[in-house]
């Protein structure tokens, strides 16, 4: 039993908002997306790129919302704290991050038996979200690549041409879903497999106690239990 | 004088069973083709006069590594069509496939013998010559350029085409490239491509030759869009002016033509909206002239007007006569590998195979093995997970950075 308190200044209510649409959007464009790469049923195509065409703009947006709001939102300077600061320090690499990128991938791999200190976040979990916001740019760059409405605008057709036409654009954009399946499958793997409270405070914004750490990522008041 | 030329050109078309009706009704759907207006229908009809009655034929027809499709395309021998009638005035039928036997002046009946003198403008090797030192034609290209085995895949009259090939593009005003082949390469640079055929574009652009060329894929090519082009090129000042490579695309293609995917004229269009599909041929689907996206249509991103031209005519296209488009109007002329077989193959399911360690696989299956493996590694790695106890809040917390005690620190 170890693991910290989860307070919701760690993820202030835009945040909790913000996860949600992300969440819901990802799931209805890999859901639809799926079917327009095959219609696997009759008589759901013009719903499932409907679908798709709405919530791609949703999902952009939102990312955008998300990324404005860093800079103006104050949330958890580490996991168990009460302690604030702009959201964008805390979500970009800390200090506290520092040095601990081979621990992490040790623990992962069960060659370290302690948990490894974080921050806000751990190193690996840093990582795997802020390649979340170029991917997802990169996903929108080559949705629009294919989308009757934008594929002429040389910005899109230009890389079009690049990868060597709008055959290959749908296919690595069909690639890069299978990205996002793997990223959210480890993703929620790893954030309840060790217990299920921040997926209470991410979805429901309920909060649990647990161990307190300061601003440095230390266990706060010294040792760890 | 004028009124002369009229007369000739028409009686030409009459010879050939074309009334000055078609003719003037053709030059209307020139003028769509080229982004005119109906009253530019006179203009065109000029221009084709002047050029069909000039004694030397502005268009030449040369042929690569093809299969002879495009030439088919044209001929259509059995009821030619206004295209290529008009077509015929205009260039001078240098096929490679069809003149072989008109050659040298030793394929003259009675040359040999000596019975009949050698006039070489009479043989197409004469012919083409002239063209060659006067210069200024449209170069009408079909088939790859194969420069593979040392150029010897096409050998003429004992030369390698490769060899021949940069003076006959050099001294062109423009090169209209027709067929896919001609485009990048087509289905003859497909994988593996071991003759190394490229698109006529590639090719000048290899060899430092800076004459335009227009792009017109489709395997076989559409006459009426080769006409539209060879006028359009030859109305006064398009070229000098540049106007017409501002109506090309990206790939070199006229916008007018392969701006539009067939999926967004396609008449099968409103059963893909709402999900009705042939999943399999011959079934009750494919009866009632459902959508063929999941048999591998190739419509929503293939870029041509065949569903407004159609083929033969008018007649009919291939989505409309049953077919899932195969994507043949698609065409990457600068960038090899791009060419529709590639994109295209197998042509009945949705996406390409693409090669990975010298075979080849769907991208679904990548896709799905991606997947399968990740979760294989997430449930073995969960098992290790509940071994190791870690399951309920995680192990505990080191007391201090691995890094911050080798330096010595640490509580
Ligand atoms: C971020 C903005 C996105 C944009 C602008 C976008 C746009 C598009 C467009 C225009 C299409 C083609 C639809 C058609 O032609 O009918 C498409 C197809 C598809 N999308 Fe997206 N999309 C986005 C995000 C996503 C996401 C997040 C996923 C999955 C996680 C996804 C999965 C797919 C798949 C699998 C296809 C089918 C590709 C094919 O087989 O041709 N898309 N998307
Ligand atoms: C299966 C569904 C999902 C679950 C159970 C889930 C769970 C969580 C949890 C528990 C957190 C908080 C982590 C912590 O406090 O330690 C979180 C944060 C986050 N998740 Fe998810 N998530 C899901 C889907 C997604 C998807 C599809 C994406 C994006 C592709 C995503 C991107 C993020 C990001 C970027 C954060 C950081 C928080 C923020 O930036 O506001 N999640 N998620
Ligand atoms: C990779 C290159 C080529 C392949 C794979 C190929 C393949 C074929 C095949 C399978 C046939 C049918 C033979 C039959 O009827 O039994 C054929 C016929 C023909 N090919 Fe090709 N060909 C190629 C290149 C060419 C080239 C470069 C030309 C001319 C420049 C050409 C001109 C013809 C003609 C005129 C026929 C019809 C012959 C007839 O009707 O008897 N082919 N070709
Ligand atoms: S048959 Fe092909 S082009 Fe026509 S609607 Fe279906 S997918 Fe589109």
């Amino acid at each position: 039993m170890a693991h910290p308190a989860h307070y919701r200044e760690a993820h202030p209510m835009v945040f909790v908002l913000t996860h949600w649409i992300n969440l819901i959007a990802m799931v209805s464009l890999a859901f639809s997306g799926f079917y327009i790469h095959y219609p696997f049923f009759a008589g759901f195509m013009g719903v499932a790129r409907g679908m798709h065409f709405f919530f791609m703009f949703v999902l952009i947006i939102n990312l955008t919302f998300r990324i404005i709001a860093a800079f103006f939102v104050k949330s958890a300077v580490s996991l168990g704290s009460r302690e604030v600061d702009t959201d964008i320090k805390n979500w970009l690499p800390q200090k506290a991050n520092r040095h601990q990128f081979l621990a992490w991938i040790k623990y992962y791999l069960f060659m370290k038996k302690d948990h490894p200190l974080g921050a806000k976040y751990g190193v690996l979990q840093k990582i795997a979200y802020i390649a979340t916001v170029p991917l997802t740019f990169v996903m929108a760059y080559t949705g629009f690549s294919i989308w009757g409405p934008t594929m002429d605008w040389s910005f899109f057709s230009a890389g079009a041409g690049w990868v060597g036409g709008y055959m290959y654009m749908r296919v690595i954009h069909y690639f890069l879903m299978w990205v996002f399946i793997v990223f959210t499958a480890i993703h929620a793997y790893l954030a309840n497999v060790e217990g299920f409270a921040p997926s209470g405070l991410i979805f429901a914004w309920k909060e649990s106690e647990g161990l307190h750490f300061d601003k440095e990522g230390n266990p706060a008041g010294g040792k760890a239990h | 004088m004028a009124h002369g030329n009229h007369d000739a050109l028409y009686s030409q078309l009459a010879a050939r069973g074309v009334t000055r009706r078609d003719f003037l009704k053709f030059c209307g759907s020139i003028a769509t083709l080229m982004g005119l207006a109906e009253t530019a229908i006179p203009q065109i009809a000029a221009a084709v006069e002047a050029a069909a009655l000039t004694p030397r034929a502005p268009a030449l027809w040369i042929n690569g590594g093809a299969c002879t499709g495009c030439t088919e395309s044209m001929a259509q021998g059995m009821t030619p069509d206004v295209a290529t009638v008009v077509l015929d005035l205009l260039s001078l039928n240098y096929f490679e496939t069809v003149m072989m036997a008109q050659g040298g002046p030793e394929m003259i009946p009675g040359y040999q013998e000596g019975v009949v003198e050698a006039k070489p403008e009479l043989t197409a090797e004469g012919a083409i010559k002239t063209m060659l030192e006067e210069g200024g034609y449209i170069l009408i290209f079909e088939g790859t350029v194969m420069t593979g085995f040392g150029g010897n895949a096409l050998r003429i009259a004992g030369k390698s085409q490769t060899e021949e090939l940069p003076e006959i593009c050099k001294n062109a005003a423009a090169i209209v490239a027709v067929g896919s082949c001609a485009v990048d390469g087509g289905w003859v640079a497909a994988r593996p491509n071991p003759a190394e055929g490229k698109g006529i574009q590639q090719f000048c652009k290899d060899e430092g030759i800076a004459t335009p060329v227009i792009n017109l894929p489709t395997c076989p090519v559409n006459p009426e869009w080769v006409v539209a082009m060879v006028i359009d090129v030859l109305l006064l000042g398009q070229l000098e002016s540049g106007a017409i490579l501002d109506k090309l695309d990206d790939f070199g293609r006229p916008s007018l033509i392969f701006g539009q995917t067939i999926h967004d004229n396609c008449p099968r269009r409103g059963h893909f909206e709402n999900g009705e599909f042939v999943y399999e041929f011959g079934s009750a689907e494919e009866a009632k002239g459902y959508c063929l996206y999941a048999v591998g249509c190739k419509g929503p991103q293939t870029f041509t007007n065949c569903p407004i031209v159609r083929w033969n005519d008018g007649a009919s296209w291939c989505v409309e006569s049953g077919a899932p488009c195969i994507g043949c109007g698609n065409a990457n002329p600068l960038s090899p590998g791009g060419n529709w077989v590639d994109v295209g193959a197998p042509f009945l399911n949705r996406m390409p195979d693409l090669p990975i360690a010298g075979t080849t696989f769907q991208p679904s299956t990548i896709g799905a093995a991606v997947g399968a493996v990740a979760a294989g590694a997430l449930l073995v790695h969960g098992i290790g997970m509940k071994v190791a106890g870690r399951m309920d809040g995680g192990a505990p917390y080191e007391d201090v950075r691995a890094h911050d005690r080798k330096k010595g620190g640490g509580k």
